[in-house]
This record gives C-alpha cells, sequence and structure tokens, in this order.
C-alpha cells in the first residue's frame, strides 16, 4: 500500500487561533487589562488627599477599587442589572459601577473605611465586566444576543459606539534623523518618553557647530547635554565620555559640548545653571529645586520620578547622545518612522485609562476642596457625602457618546457599522493614525514592508484618508503589557551586567540592552543573548508576547544593541519555527488541531510557533513556502493569505486583480446589504437594511466560512453574461433580469426608526402622547388626515401603511418659553404639536412599536417602518472585484438571451469594464461559481492556495460545458445565434445601500430660506437643484437672457425695492399714509420701485450696519 | 411545414419544427414564457401571521407557488364579467392555509395550502417550504388565485425553460428545434399547443383588422 504523503498544510493553525480569539480579541485584552490593573494603578498614582482642615488635618487614603455589574438607576432610585439588549432597546448606556474604598487617616492612624461610590464605567460588550461573558451560544441567544457577535464595543445612550485603535510612534524609543533645512545639516535624537496618559518628548541635537544641546519640554532654552549629564550626578568628564561610548571616534566628537560645559564643573553648578533657565528671576533655593523637579518629571518621565532614577536618565540620555554621534559618523542609517517596529496601537483600554486618569483627579480635586470647604464637620461619611460620582461618569460615557478626548482629539470613537456582518467585523479591526489628512504625509501612507502579516495591504480608504486609516491583518494580534519582573531575572541569568556595575574589563563592542526603553546594561554577545532568551521563550519561560531583537551594528565601529520589550500594542504575528530547514510543528501535530485535541495556544506553548513583532522579525528568515524551505531558514508563514484584512481576504481570486479593485471592493463591501444579526426584529437604530434572501457564495474562500460570513451573507449568486445589450448597460449600467427581480432577486427592506419621548418640564409641564386635536389651541396643527392612523394613545399600530409626513406618534409640548401674558389673546394657553412624521420622501408599513420607560421616568417609544425595496433602474450593485454598476434597463426574461440549456443571464455586464481594470479574478470567479453550481459544492478561491483555474476548468468540461467559460447564446428577442460565443458563469453579486428612492429628487416650487429668500438646498429640505455659475455661462453664451433672468431673479428670490433717486439709499412705502418716504432726504423725495435680487437688498442693508453707504444711482431706462 | 415530437414528458417536451421561419418559431418559444396563462395567487386576505415572515414577504412567497391549472375552466379577469377586486367562480379559486397550533417548530408546506371552491387547482408540489412557524406562532390566511400571464409578473408564467435553437449545426433551411420545460401547471405540450392558439388569434385578429383596411 502506498504511503499517503500529506500535504503541509497550516492552515488549521490560523483558523484554530480566530475561532478561540475571535475578531475583537485586541479590545477586550485592552479592555480587561484596564478594568484588571489598569484602574487601580491609576489610582494608587494619587494614593490619597492631605485634608487641610482648620486645626487638625486628616488623610483620606484610597484603597481597593472595586467594580460591580452593568447596571441602571431608574428614576425612583431602584437599580436593576441590565443586559446589552435592554440597553440598546431603552437607550441607556451600558456601565457599571466602580467602588473604592477610602480610609480615614487622622494624625498617622486610620480610623474608619468605607467603600464609596465614584463614578461609573462604561462596560465593553463580551468584556469580563460584561453580563455576557462567559456565556455558550445557548446562553446568548436567550439573552437575545447574535450568537456571533463579536463584542469590543461600548452601548452609550443605546448606540454602539467603537473605540477605533490608534496608531502611535512607540513611546521611550530613541529614534535618530538627519533634518537638512538649506545648507545646515540638523542631527536630532527624539525620544517620545510617555507612562500613561503623560508624554514628554526629548529632543537632543547635534548642530553644525558640533556641540550637542538638549531641548526639554519645560525649559524655553536647549540645555548642553554635559551639563544636564552633571545634573543628573556623573561629574568628571571622563565618566561622562565613558557613558556616551568608549570608542575614542565618538568620545572626539565631544569635545566642543565640554567646552561648552565648562562653566558647570560640578552637579551643583550645573543645577544651577539649568535653575537659571527654567525658573529665571526666582529666588535661588527655588531655581535649584524647580531644576530638580524639571529633571524628575519633566525628563525621561517613563524612567521613573524619583531621585533614585536620575542614573538611569544619565544612561539613557548617554545612549540618544551615542546613537546620534553614530549617525552623524554614518555609522548607523537613521531611522525609519513609518516601520512597524516603532509603532504600536492604543485600544480601548489606553484610551480610557487616559480619561480616566484625568477624570480621576477632577474628582479628587473636587472632593479635596469639598472637604477644606466644610471645615471641622469630619468623619468617613462626611466624605461620602462629598464625593460627586458624575465627574468620572459624565466624562466617560460623555466622551465616548462624542468621540471627543479632549486637547483637539475628536473622532476617537465611532458608530459601529452594522451595514452587514463584515462590515462589523472590519470595522472592529480598524486602525487610525493620529496624522493630518490634510498633509500629505506620503511614507506615512505607503504600504511599509513590515506591515507584511499585520496591515492588510488592500483595505484602506481612498482619498483623505488613504493609507492613514488601516485594517489589522487576520493574522495579526495585539500584544498585552506582560510581566517584567520575570524578563529582568532571565536577563541577568543570561549574562546581562547592570549599568550600575562599574567593570573595568567593558569593551566598545559589548552590547547595550535595553527593556522597554530602560538602559538596562550590557552583554558581552548580544546575538547569544537573543537565541538563548527565544529558547526560554519557547519553553514557555516567559510570555509569549515578550520581543526581543537583535540589532547588529551596521558598521563595524557601531553598537550593537538588543531590544526587549513586554509593552502593550505592538503588533504581532504568529509563525513556525525552524531549525536546521524543517519546521518545528509537525504534519501529526496539525492534525491534532484539526481533530480537536490541541489548540494554538499549546503550540505556543511548546515553543512550536512564536509570536513575532516587527523589530525580532528583522532577526527571523522566513520562507513562505514548505517547499521552498532551506537550512537558513529560520521561520516558515502559517498561512499566507492571512496576512489580508477582513475585507481582503472574502475576495475570491484576489491575486489575479490588479491591485487597485481589490481596494475599492474592500471599501464597497461594506456598503452591501446582507444579513447583519439575528436580532433585526428588536433593533432599534436609526437606518438599517436587511436583504431577503442572502445566499453564501459559490466561490468562496477559507476565510469566509471562518468570518461567519457563509451564515451572515451579503449578496447573491448570479448567472452573468459579459454582452453588450442594446446600449442599455454602457458606462458600468448593468441589465437585469426582470423576472429573477420579480422572484426575489436582490429584494431587501429598508427600516428606519422614530423616536419620541415625553419630557418633563419646570413648572409641572409636561409632554402628552395623544392625537393633536383641531379644537385645541395647537400650533403647528398638521391637519387631520396626516393624525388619521393614530390610536387613542397616540401611536400609530403596526402594519398600518404609512406614507410621507403621515404621523406616528402624536405629541403635544408646553410652550417654549413662557411668554407674557397678553390681554387680548383669545385663545389662551396653546400648546404646541411635536408629533414625530414619516419623512416626506419615504414610505412603508409600520414595522414595530417598542414602548419602554426613559431614565426621567416618561414613556419612551420607537416606531419602526419598514419599506420593501424592489430593484429598479438605478439601484446600485457591486461584484466582489472592484467592479460597481447601477442597473440600466430591467429586462423580462423571454427578451433576455439564452443558451442551448436554456439558462437565462439574471445580470448583464459591458465587456468594456473589464480591459481597462484588468480584473481578472471576476473571470476566474465566474468560472468557478458555473464549477460549483455543476458539481454542488463550494469552489475555494482563497487568495494564493485556490483550487487552480485549471482544474477548474477541466472539471467543468466533465461537466458538458466548454473550459473557455463561453457559451453559445441565442438573442431572446429574434431567436437569432449571437455572432460570437458569450462569457457566462455564476458571479456572486452585492446590492449596495444606495438606491434611486432615497435618492431621487425634483422641484418646481418649494421651500425658500428664510434669510435669503432663496430656494432651500438639499433633497431633505425639498430644496432646488442650484442653477450654477457653468449653467449660467452656458445661457450668457447663447443669448437666452430672458431665460437668465428668469432662473436667475424671477424663479428665485425677486424682490421689490424702494430707492430714493437723490440719496440712493432705501426707501420705503407708507401704507397708512399711502405714499413713498425717504428718510434721509424726506419731503420732498423722488421715489422709484427697482427690482432686485432679495440677496442683494440684504447685501446692501448688511453694509450698511458696518457703516458703509451703498448708494444706488437711477436712471431711467433709455 | 413539419412538425415532429422528439421527446416529450410531462414537464418537458421537445419538438422539431421544420419549414417555419425563425420569427414564427421564437414568437411561439416567446409566448410560451410570457403569455400562457396559467393560475397564481394574487390576493391574499391575512387572517393572522405571528411568523418572523412578513405578510408582504408571505403573499411574494405564496404567488410563486406553481398552481395547477385548468384553463378550460378559468377566463382571465379581464375576460370575466364579474366586477368583483377577488374575482368570481369562473376567474379565480380561493385557497386557506392555517398552520394550526403548534408547540414545537415547523416548516409550512405547500401541501397545506387547501383550495376551498376548487379542489384540482391545488400546488404543484406539496413540499415547498413557505414559512417556519416557532411555537405559539401562527398563520391562518385566504388566498385568491387567478389566471395571468408572465408578461405581468413571473409567478404566472407557465414555463421557466423555452429553448429555441437550430436543429443542425448551421442554420440555413429554417430547421428548429424547439424545447419548453413547464412549470408544472400544465402540462409540456398544453404549453405549446396553447402558445400556438395564442399566436393563432393574434394573428387572425391581425388579418381581420387589416383586412378591415381594404373596405
Amino acid at each position: 500500500m502506498a504511503v499517503q504523503v500529506k500535504k503541509y498544510d497550516a492552515w488549521p493553525i490560523i483558523k484554530n487561533m480566530l475561532e478561540t480569539e475571535e475578531v475583537a480579541r485586541q479590545h477586550l485584552n485592552s479592555y480587561n487589562e484596564l478594568i484588571e490593573t489598569g484602574l487601580q494603578s491609576i489610582i494608587d498614582e494619587i494614593n490619597g488627599l492631605e485634608i487641610e482642615a482648620l486645626g487638625n488635618p486628616y488623610r483620606v487614603k484610597f484603597g481597593k477599587l472595586t467594580i460591580g455589574k452593568p447596571r441602571v438607576v431608574e428614576i425612583d432610585g431602584s437599580v436593576s442589572n441590565i443586559l446589552p439588549l435592554e440597553a440598546r432597546l431603552r437607550a441607556l448606556t451600558y456601565s457599571a459601577p466602580l467602588y473604592l474604598e477610602m480610609v480615614m487617616e487622622e494624625k498617622g492612624s486610620a480610623t474608619d473605611m468605607q467603600r464609596q461610590h465614584i463614578g461609573e464605567l462604561p462596560v465593553m460588550v463580551k468584556s469580563k465586566l460584561c453580563a455576557l461573558n462567559g456565556y455558550n451560544e445557548e446562553q446568548l441567544i436567550e439573552r437575545g444576543e447574535d450568537r456571533h457577535d463579536p463584542g469590543g464595543y461600548f452601548i452609550v445612550h443605546g448606540s454602539e459606539r467603537v473605540i477605533v485603535g490608534l496608531e502611535d510612534l512607540s513611546p521611550n524609543k530613541v529614534l535618530v534623523d538627519i533634518e537638512k533645512t538649506g545648507t545646515t545639516t540638523t542631527f536630532k535624537s527624539r525620544i517620545y518618553s510617555s507612562i500613561v496618559g503623560y508624554r514628554s518628548k526629548l529632543e537632543i541635537t547635534l548642530k553644525q557647530d558640533g556641540a550637542v544641546n538638549v531641548k526639554l519640554p519645560s525649559s524655553p532654552v536647549d540645555l548642553p547635554f554635559v551639563t544636564v549629564l552633571r545634573t543628573l550626578g556623573l561629574q568628571t568628564d571622563k565618566e561622562i565620555a565613558d557613558t556616551i561610548s568608549l570608542r575614542p571616534e565618538i568620545q572626539d566628537l565631544l569635545e566642543v559640548s565640554f567646552e561648552k560645559s565648562s562653566e558647570t564643573p560640578t552637579t551643583d553648578d550645573a543645577l544651577v545653571y539649568i535653575g537659571n533657565r527654567v525658573a529665571h528671576g526666582m529666588p535661588d533655593e527655588f531655581r535649584v529645586r524647580k531644576a530638580l523637579s524639571v529633571l524628575d518629571w519633566g525628563l525621561l518621565p517613563h524612567l521613573g520620578r524619583k531621585e533614585e532614577n536620575r542614573f538611569d536618565k544619565a544612561m539613557f540620555i548617554g545612549e540618544a547622545v551615542c546613537k546620534l554621534l553614530e549617525l552623524k559618523l554614518g555609522l548607523v542609517t537613521p531611522d525609519d518612522k513609518d516601520h512597524y517596529g516603532n509603532k504600536m496601537i492604543k485600544f480601548a483600554g489606553q484610551m480610557l485609562a487616559d480619561l480616566f486618569r484625568t477624570s480621576f483627579r477632577n474628582l479628587v480635586r473636587d472632593l479635596k476642596y469639598q472637604l477644606e470647604r466644610t471645615g471641622q464637620r469630619r468623619g468617613i461619611n462626611v466624605v461620602g457625602a462629598a464625593i460627586r460620582p458624575g465627574i468620572i461618569k459624565d466624562k466617560l460615557t460623555n466622551s465616548i457618546a462624542t468621540g471627543n478626548w479632549g486637547r483637539g482629539k475628536v473622532g476617537v470613537t465611532q458608530l459601529l457599522d452594522r451595514t452587514n456582518f463584515l462590515s462589523t467585523t472590519s470595522h472592529l479591526r480598524r486602525i487610525q493614525s493620529p496624522l493630518s489628512r490634510t498633509q500629505p504625509n506620503f511614507e506615512a501612507r505607503d504600504l511599509h514592508a513590515t506591515h507584511f502579516g499585520r496591515i492588510c495591504p488592500t483595505e484602506t480608504p481612498e482619498g483623505a484618508n488613504c493609507g492613514l486609516v488601516k485594517n489589522i491583518a487576520l493574522s495579526a494580534m495585539i500584544s498585552v503589557n506582560s510581566p517584567i519582573d520575570d524578563v529582568i531575572e532571565r536577563l541577568t541569568e543570561l549574562g546581562v551586567i547592570s549599568t550600575r556595575e562599574k567593570r573595568e574589563d567593558m569593551k566598545a563592542d559589548d552590547c547595550k540592552i535595553f527593556l522597554n526603553g530602560w538602559f538596562m546594561g550590557f552583554h558581552s554577545d548580544g546575538k547569544q543573548l537573543v537565541s538563548e532568551f527565544r529558547d526560554i521563550r519557547r519553553k514557555s519561560g516567559i510570555h509569549p508576547h515578550v520581543g526581543i531583537a537583535y540589532f547588529p551594528p551596521p558598521a563595524k565601529k557601531a553598537s550593537h544593541r538588543v531590544y526587549v520589550s513586554t509593552s502593550a500594542g505592538r503588533v504581532i504575528r504568529p509563525l513556525i519555527v525552524v531549525k536546521n530547514g524543517k519546521p518545528l510543528l509537525s504534519v501529526e501535530k496539525i492534525e491534532k488541531i484539526i481533530q480537536g485535541e490541541n489548540n494554538w495556544r499549546d503550540l505556543l506553548m511548546d515553543g512550536l510557533i512564536e509570536l513575532i513583532d516587527a523589530n525580532e522579525e528583522e532577526n527571523a528568515y522566513i520562507s513562505m513556502e514548505y517547499s521552498d524551505l532551506n537550512n537558513e531558514h529560520t521561520h516558515l508563514e502559517i498561512f499566507t493569505p492571512s496576512m489580508l484584512g477582513v475585507a481582503g481576504s472574502v475576495i475570491p481570486y484576489p491575486e489575479h486583480n490588479q491591485s487597485p479593485r481589490n481596494t475599492y471592493e474592500s471599501a464597497m463591501a461594506k456598503q452591501s446589504l446582507g444579513f447583519s444579526t439575528p436580532t433585526y426584529p428588536v433593533t432599534t437604530s436609526v437606518r438599517e437594511h436587511l436583504l431577503v434572501y442572502p445566499q453564501s457564495p459559490l466561490v468562496t474562500t477559507q476565510l469566509t466560512d471562518l468570518l461567519r460570513l457563509n451564515e451572515r451573507p451579503n449578496g447573491q449568486n448570479c448567472v452573468v453574461a459579459v454582452l453588450s445589450y442594446e446600449g442599455y448597460n454602457i458606462e458600468d449600467a448593468i441589465v437585469m433580469n426582470k423576472s429573477s427581480i420579480q422572484r426575489g432577486l436582490a429584494r431587501s427592506f429598508f427600516y428606519r426608526s422614530y423616536k419620541a419621548e415625553a419630557k418633563q418640564y419646570p413648572g409641572g409641564m409636561k409632554d402628552n402622547f395623544e392625537i393633536p386635536s383641531a379644537e385645541d389651541n395647537i400650533r403647528g396643527y398638521r391637519g387631520e388626515k396626516y393624525y388619521r392612523l393614530l390610536e387613542p394613545d397616540g401611536v400609530i399600530s403596526h402594519e398600518s401603511v404609512v406614507g410621507g409626513g403621515d404621523v406616528v406618534i402624536g405629541r403635544t409640548s408646553p410652550p417654549r418659553f413662557m411668554e407674557e401674558y397678553r390681554e387680548f389673546e383669545v385663545k389662551g394657553p396653546y400648546r404646541r404639536d411635536t408629533s414625530s412624521a414619516v419623512r416626506p420622501t419615504e414610505s412603508g408599513v409600520v414595522d414595530s412599536v417598542f414602548v419602554t420607560e426613559s431614565l426621567e421616568g416618561g414613556h419612551s417609544y420607537t416606531i419602526r417602518i419598514r419599506d420593501m425595496r424592489i430593484p429598479e433602474i438605478g439601484d446600485k450593485f457591486a461584484s466582489r472585484h472592484g467592479q460597481k454598476g447601477v442597473i440600466g434597463l430591467t429586462v423580462n426574461q423571454e427578451d433576455m438571451p439564452y443558451t442551448e440549456d436554456g439558462i437565462v443571464p439574471d445580470v448583464i455586464i459591458n465587456p468594456h469594464a473589464f480591459p481597462s481594470r484588468m480584473t481578472v479574478g471576476q473571470f476566474i470567479e465566474s468560472l468557478a461559481g458555473k464549477t460549483a453550481s455543476m458539481r454542488g459544492r463550494q469552489t475555494d478561491g482563497t487568495a494564493f492556495v485556490g483550487e487552480n483555474p485549471d482544474d477548474l476548468k477541466k472539471e467543468l468540461k466533465s461537466h458538458g460545458f466548454r473550459e473557455t467559460g463561453r457559451e453559445v447564446m441565442y438573442d431572446g428577442i429574434t431567436g437569432r445565434k449571437y455572432m460570437v460565443d458569450v462569457y457566462i458563469g455564476v458571479v456572486y453579486y452585492q446590492k449596495l445601500h444606495h438606491m434611486v428612492t432615497d435618492k431621487i429628487h425634483a422641484r418646481a416650487r418649494g421651500q425658500v430660506q428664510m434669510l435669503t429668500k432663496q430656494p432651500t438646498e438639499g433633497r431633505a429640505r425639498g430644496g432646488g437643484l442650484r442653477f450654477g455659475e457653468m449653467e449660467r455661462d452656458c445661457l450668457i453664451s447663447y443669448g437666452a437672457s430672458m431665460v437668465l433672468k428668469d432662473r436667475l431673479l424671477d424663479e428665485a428670490d425677486k424682490a421689490e425695492l424702494y430707492v430714493c433717486e437723490e440719496c440712493g439709499l432705501i426707501a420705503y412705502y407708507d401704507t397708512k399714509q399711502h405714499r413713498y418716504v425717504c428718510r434721509i432726504c424726506g419731503d420732498p423725495s423722488k421715489i422709484s420701485t427697482v427690482v432686485v435680487a432679495y440677496a442683494f437688498k440684504l447685501l446692501l442693508q448688511e453694509m450698511m450696519s458696518l457703516n458703509i453707504t451703498p448708494r444706488l444711482k437711477i436712471k431711467a431706462k433709455v | 411545414m413539419k412538425l415532429k415530437v422528439l421527446e416529450k414528458s410531462i414537464d418537458r417536451v421537445k419538438i422539431q419544427l421544420q419549414g417555419i421561419s425563425l420569427s414564427y418559431a421564437n414568437a411561439i418559444r416567446r409566448i410560451a414564457l410570457s403569455e400562457v396563462p396559467v393560475m397564481a395567487i394574487d390576493n391574499i386576505i391575512i387572517i393572522e401571521n405571528s411568523s418572523i415572515m412578513y405578510d408582504e414577504l408571505l403573499a411574494h412567497r405564496l404567488g410563486l407557488i406553481p398552481l395547477k391549472t385548468d384553463l378550460s375552466k378559468y377566463v382571465l379577469p379581464k375576460d370575466c364579467d364579474c366586477d368583483n377586486s377577488l374575482g368570481c367562480l369562473k376567474c379565480s379559486v380561493s385557497l386557506v392555509l392555517d398552520s394550526g397550533d403548534n408547540d414545537s417548530t415547523k416548516e409550512i408546506l405547500s401541501g397545506q395550502l387547501k383550495s376551498v371552491s376548487d379542489t384540482t387547482t391545488i400546488p404543484v408540489n406539496s413540499n415547498i417550504p413557505i414559512v417556519k412557524v416557532a411555537p405559539g406562532q401562527k398563520v391562518s390566511l385566504e388566498a385568491y388565485a387567478r389566471l395571468g400571464t408572465g408578461k405581468e409578473h413571473a409567478k404566472w408564467q407557465a414555463s421557466n425553460v423555452s429553448i429555441l435553437k437550430p436543429t443542425k449545426e448551421e442554420d440555413t433551411d429554417n430547421d428548429y428545434t424547439l424545447e419548453i420545460e413547464s412549470t408544472g401547471a400544465l402540462s409540456a405540450i398544453e404549453i405549446f399547443v396553447k402558445a400556438t392558439e395564442i399566436l393563432r388569434n393574434e394573428l387572425q385578429e391581425f388579418t381581420e383588422k387589416t383586412g378591415s383596411l381594404k373596405k
């Protein structure tokens, strides 16, 4: 019996990884870390507060923070735990209470302790705080959730909001750069030192004079670096020079710097020098104190903010200077800012930590103020009463609700895209760059080699945000913070000698070891250290997310450096470890994954695969294919298609397309209608779509299934012929089979929700839900027919057929302002009609009526209208290859072309769509779709590894078709055979949410703007279509002056103006005296009527208000 | 002119037409698709629908169920002298669907659609799924089927596949093969016969009209 050789296919690993980690892991990990350690550490930083009460001061010390369950406090004060479903339906905020232990300390001893409510924390859905945490699929369904919902977002005031990942330069790293301005060249070393919520930039420059200077954020002037090092405790020139480098070439460059600092030979001198600059004009002792505080707080805060950290800071500055001088000598090249090893991504946890820090500080400040003001009253109960939990609650909820993060950061949160399941998933994996979208930033927008396997190469928007908004690849993971103590211990065991140890045998080419931007020490052989360290990591000796990278000196005399990172936010990706040209991961092990005996984490623990960050990848030699492996390789790719992101990986055969087409499709797929969630009957988002008969694609990818898009599809398989049809499909239009449409093709529902709440007003007045009555004195009464569908409670009933303007919720409100009593008011008090009506351009059927109680205690109604959308001319469709088009014609079946077998296409697209766009992938999909429908099994079109098109052709042939994909076709109208064969097959088509019904617009007469009396703009306001400047030019050049006058004056904002012929200013007609009056010239005066545009009249008057006298000189028509 | 039935079954027929022009043959093909009248549900009175499926979708699905049609019994509504929107016994058939009470999830199939006025007008296939109902959900409705043509809506298409192609490779001597596949409402041969009949009637009417021009 022949031994069956199994193909080496590591796909099950990526599959298992995505199945266990799910798509929103990065958000959940980040948030979980925040609630487990992050918040507590922020509180510990502040630790407590001193109350300077008269006579006997006391202290309030903070203890442990505990977080309750997601809950809501009703208007009557009752508290109930809530599920995400209730938060969405009742427009509540899904948040949990924060409790902090507070201890009273008087004269150094604790007297009393209490747990106090300090605020509310919005809860991330599916995080460890969420009520859904740990539930299985059945339990989720019972709780009204989509069992496949990825979580990772917040619910604030009922709307789902995502904190999109924010890409940032990694902190605490020395980045060197050369800046050329004109003839001068400046060498710069930059360090963004940051700890949670606090960031300080340090810049060290080497200008043409050869002096090295330090620029501190708190100092107005540059400081000589030698002086700075002296303040940090280094004294002698030799000590300083050796800190920088032992190499004479580099030490030689320091001469100028030493000269500059010759006036400050000691630490004390240096402190005075800096003090004079940072606190100019202050008393002596204060200056030194200020200098010290600048060093401890402003300089490299990531290394600590205490006196004992000064040595580390000195070492770090030494390294920064060393790298700078190496750059000057050409030993190293400038650092690449776009290298992904120099980037980190911040998710919800880090973003919320920033907010929590500021709001918690505010709360503490407020508490201190309150307690000091109350004076003698004291005790834990007084402290409890003085806490205002609203400070934290409001800050957090408002920031998430608006995306406003303070300090000019806007758009941090976005409304979760629920157009279809794919768009939701993709949205949760999106990354934003803080770089300005108005500046070019060409390099930052480019695809970088280190993006491979981390960032999707195709999924990015076009236009302003191109390359700045990215999506993480399916293989990518985001690192979490890992314990640093273990790492220090291991490194020390491996022979790293601390910078604090003075050694006689230190050599210039000892390798420098950095741990998270801390200059930890030296090692004689960096390469060996790294390899031993990796062995420990592979044996689970340390956290798998820890990254270690060896940077060999690019030139012989440059420093060796090793960087170890345990920080969160690095993008890591799994790779198979290769030893001696053989992958450690055997086929048997993969088989065990398939059987479910092992999971991918077991492989990670066994060191068969490992997680590599972009810096460490620089040390790796990775083989794409198993078959290419040789002895030099250190790693093997697991599954190459996983280099793509969510949207990119559902395109079949993308490697056959021109690259921008895949980018277009990545953007378009997010606009396609589908089955976004099984909870659609109870969703109340303002706008929503549902495709009636969604199908899983016949040509699929392995990742489609993994992303559950076979269960939550967003398109339908259509028989597509590539053919011209009577000119109705030119310019990217498509011809669609009317009979197919009548059988239900691309039918969808559109839902719109209208919400109304009864508010209470000061003075006992409130909104009423009722049918506004013509008899009552109601302002804005619309007319009886618009209220006809309302039931006595003022609300419309289920399944009522509504049209534009029909009221769905009847409501009256009290007058907006308390008006003064009018003596002759005949009608008495009035109310306003504040009913909600169907939009004028829409119609449908009342789908559902939701009644809940708002947090203010009143009733709250949500009415959802549904409208069936049958495809019509003008509706937009797209294949999965960036080929979009609108329906140009719908054709009855008998008029459509047919094949020998009687197959009639659903869609006819024009052949001109292909030559210039080169979307060959669509042809292959067509062929593969045809094969799939004949054999009754989906075709795998995964990028790079999909079924071979040649095999598909053969299979197609075995089903009696021609392998070219072309067929003989007959014209349905004449019955004649077409002269050429037609390319016909099955292609997955997506209905996009741009539909004509939502766009169609015309106007004859209508509203005008209040200020200018010109027609309003925009369809929603029944606006006019602008007769613009170019249109005006046409009429002028044609000579149609009467048409011009008609458009621009008579039918726009015609106005009559009375002008005094003597002064040229505006006069008026006095209706009481029946005469024309000019207030400037008085009687007698000649006044003429002039026809002008109202906007012109407005201009005249606005000029007058600016003290400009516009005079119209009137002459009689000749 | 020669006419030869090459293959024949209830729902499929293949006929060779010799000595007949392409336009004439294609007219038959097109009429088979769009003008041969069959029964389909057109009006529905929903008594109760607590299923997840919307009324309009339910109606759409019911409409698409092919019904066995006896053309001798019914006339098209436009030719009927009744003035009723739901039709009369001559132009419409009423059917009822009632899911009844259920305590488990079940699928409602076309077989449960019961004819009231005429027991021969029933779904061609009794296993077409209409809607799934969960425990406690109920669907109860009255449906009115009438004759119509494919021109109006695809649900009234008597045949969904109708192929006309030259019998031989090259299309020279007016020799065509017409293949008609029925939805099951009528037999395939009935469709063919009816199609020719419609064509004949139209041509006759046309001839009469043109004839009257001479006078």
